[in-house]
């Protein structure tokens, strides 16, 4: 993982970041989520998002897939760039953004149907009339879920445990062939035994994927990002090695809350 | 006292206001439950007199239905297709614009429209049923005579399309129930994997409802089917048997409601008749109503997850 090594760069000086922000507010109705956060997600790394509850995690995920805007009454300000291009320029299509920019989300919500059924969906949406099977097969390998073979395809996705149905989620967005990967809180809900297979499984898409997740658990930060963002009350408060932002945090807030005396 | 036992001891039983609750209470079921056993057993024991007149072979064959003609006929059919032209009739011209009006108001309509157009779909369910008649008799049946100059001063397409008008709203509430179970994030998922809202509720919403969607459709149809003022006023009430929309009908309800307005003899063969009809009535409808909430809650249960922890 030299490509990673924090010690022998500073993050995002070389190349164009995959994602960045700046400036970035956005406000639902009256409330604040985000004020003024800037932002960069270098290409290959792994960026965690911690701070406390309501801190604005999900809502700087949900901003760099544009799925902020399908809530009702949500606004936006400042810039957000994919790859250079601005996110919200005439030319990007919403679709194709959330195609290139996965998401899975905190709650595994199921279409009707079988587990095929939800790989295909999105694959199906994109107009794609390859090998919806062999896609299929090879997402769900990527995402664990095909050690009992073919049959898996056929399973209704209501009869999954819970933590084979966060699986078939993360599955169904890297059948799209994601360039990023937005994870929100990847095991919350799992018990102890399945949150830990699943912290295996995103370890092992790091090397393949730029992946940026939120998790209200900073220990799981530490294992597995490359970079750590604190937010707090929408605010930017760091940003940098997530070595670095645990063993010496500069601002002291972000001290109180990784020794859990923040008020 | 089987009413509001206490578990806690926090109400004492022997509280003589305990008490006198739990006196109401059981006093009204049983008089609930009494009046709908007097009904049934009103309805049963003519019924049952009327077969011992009539044998049931004709009541299922005989292709007329003419109680009280020289030569009686005593066949249920001609009633039963009258009724089955207006339900289905009435469902075929709701449906379209009852699902589409659904899926407006649970997925695209903005709070102020929505709020408008529930009040107007409210309001269509609060007319009275004998004012819809009068509507079918005098404004629809003008109107669609200027398109078919042949159609009939009574005629069945009238009033479908009124009760039609009048069991939008059981499909347009309903449905919209069923729709409103999928779960939000289910779409929010779909959307984020590039799908359109579009087909994130036509590919994933409606399939999940479909459950309830059916329930709704089968509980309006048993409305359709119960319906009486409109089809009495606007149907006529022919004796014979006509598939033409442009024709008059005659059901199982609108038989019911001339037969009452004239004198008929308790204990005639006609008498009983009646009652035969109503007992057919209120088991279709009794059927469907049963049929159609055991599959909106089936749907409920069925409603697909988000993982609800």
């Amino acid at each position: 993982m030299s490509a990673r090594d924090e010690g022998t760069r500073t993050a995002g000086a070389e190349a164009v970041p995959v994602l960045s922000a700046e400036g970035l507010t956005v406000r639902f109705g009256e409330r604040t989520a985000l004020t003024d956060v800037s932002i960069e997600i270098p290409r290959g790394y792994t960026v965690s998002i911690i701070g406390p509850a309501g801190s604005g995690k999900t809502t700087l995920l949900r901003s760099f897939n544009r799925m902020n805007e399908v809530i009702p009454g949500s606004s936006q300000a400042g810039t957000i760039r994919f790859a250079g291009r601005n996110l919200h320029s005439a030319a990007m299509d919403p679709a194709e953004v959330r195609r290139r920019i996965g998401m899975v989300f905190e709650d595994a919500a199921l279409f009707p149907g079988s587990v095929f059924d939800n790989l295909a969906f999105g694959l199906r949406a994109r107009g794609e009339e390859g090998d919806l099977h062999g896609i299929a097969e090879a997402a769900l390998q990527a995402a664990g879920l095909w050690s009992e073979g073919a049959e898996i395809l056929e399973t209704r996705a209501g009869d999954l445990s819970a933590e084979e149905r966060r699986r078939m989620c993360i599955a169904r967005t890297l059948a799209l062939k994601p360039d990023v990967l937005l994870v929100d809180e990847p095991t919350s809900t799992l018990d102890p035994a399945a949150a830990s297979r699943v912290e295996s499984l995103i370890h092992a898409l790091r090397d393949d994927y730029t992946i940026v997740f939120a998790t209200c658990d900073h220990t799981q930060a530490g294992r597995l990002s490359d970079l750590t963002a604190y937010l707090d009350s929408g605010r930017l408060l760091e940003y940098g090695p997530t070595q670095t932002l645990f063993t010496n945090p500069r601002n002291p807030r972000t001290e109180f809350y990784l020794t859990g005396r923040l008020q | 006292m089987t009413a509001f036992r206490s578990s806690t001891g926090a109400h004492p039983r022997s509280d003589p206001r305990e008490r006198l609750m739990g006196g109401l209470l059981l006093g009204c079921t049983a008089l609930a439950v009494a009046s709908a056993a007097a009904v049934i057993g009103a309805l049963g024991l003519e019924t049952v007199r009327f077969f011992a007149d009539v044998p049931l072979s004709r009541f299922l064959a005989d292709l007329a239905w003419t109680p009280s003609a020289e030569e009686p006929g005593f066949g249920i059919l001609p009633l039963l297709a009258g009724t089955a032209q207006i339900a289905w009739g009435a469902t075929v011209m709701a449906l379209p614009v009852a699902l589409v009006l659904a899926v407006f108001l649970e997925f695209y309509a903005g709070k102020r429209t929505a709020s408008v157009m529930n009040a107007a779909v409210a309001a269509l369910s609060s007319v009275p049923a004998v004012v819809y008649g009068y509507f079918a008799l005098n404004f629809v049946t003008p109107a669609l005579k200027g398109v078919w100059p042949g159609l009939e001063a009574f005629n069945g397409i009238s009033a479908c399309l009124v009760v039609g008008l009048m069991i939008l709203p059981t499909i347009v509430v309903l449905s919209r129930e069923a729709l409103g179970a999928v779960p939000r994030s289910v779409l929010r998922q779909a959307v984020a994997l590039g799908a359109t809202r579009e087909r994130a509720v036509l590919r994933l919403a409606l399939p999940a409802a479909w459950l309830g969607v059916l329930g709704s459709v089968v509980l309006a149809m048993t409305r359709a089917v119960g319906e009486t003022m409109i089809v009495t006023l606007a149907a006529g009430n022919p004796t014979g048997v006509s598939w033409n929309p442009l024709e008059g009908v005659r059901t199982l309800t609108s038989f019911l409601a001339q037969a009452s307005m004239g004198d008929l003899a308790p204990g005639s063969i006609e008498y009983g008749a009646c009652f035969a009809v109503a007992a057919v009535l209120l088991l279709l409808t009794f059927g469907m109503h049963a049929l159609g909430r055991a599959l909106v809650s089936r749907g409920q249960a069925d409603a697909p997850g988000g993982s609800r922890s």
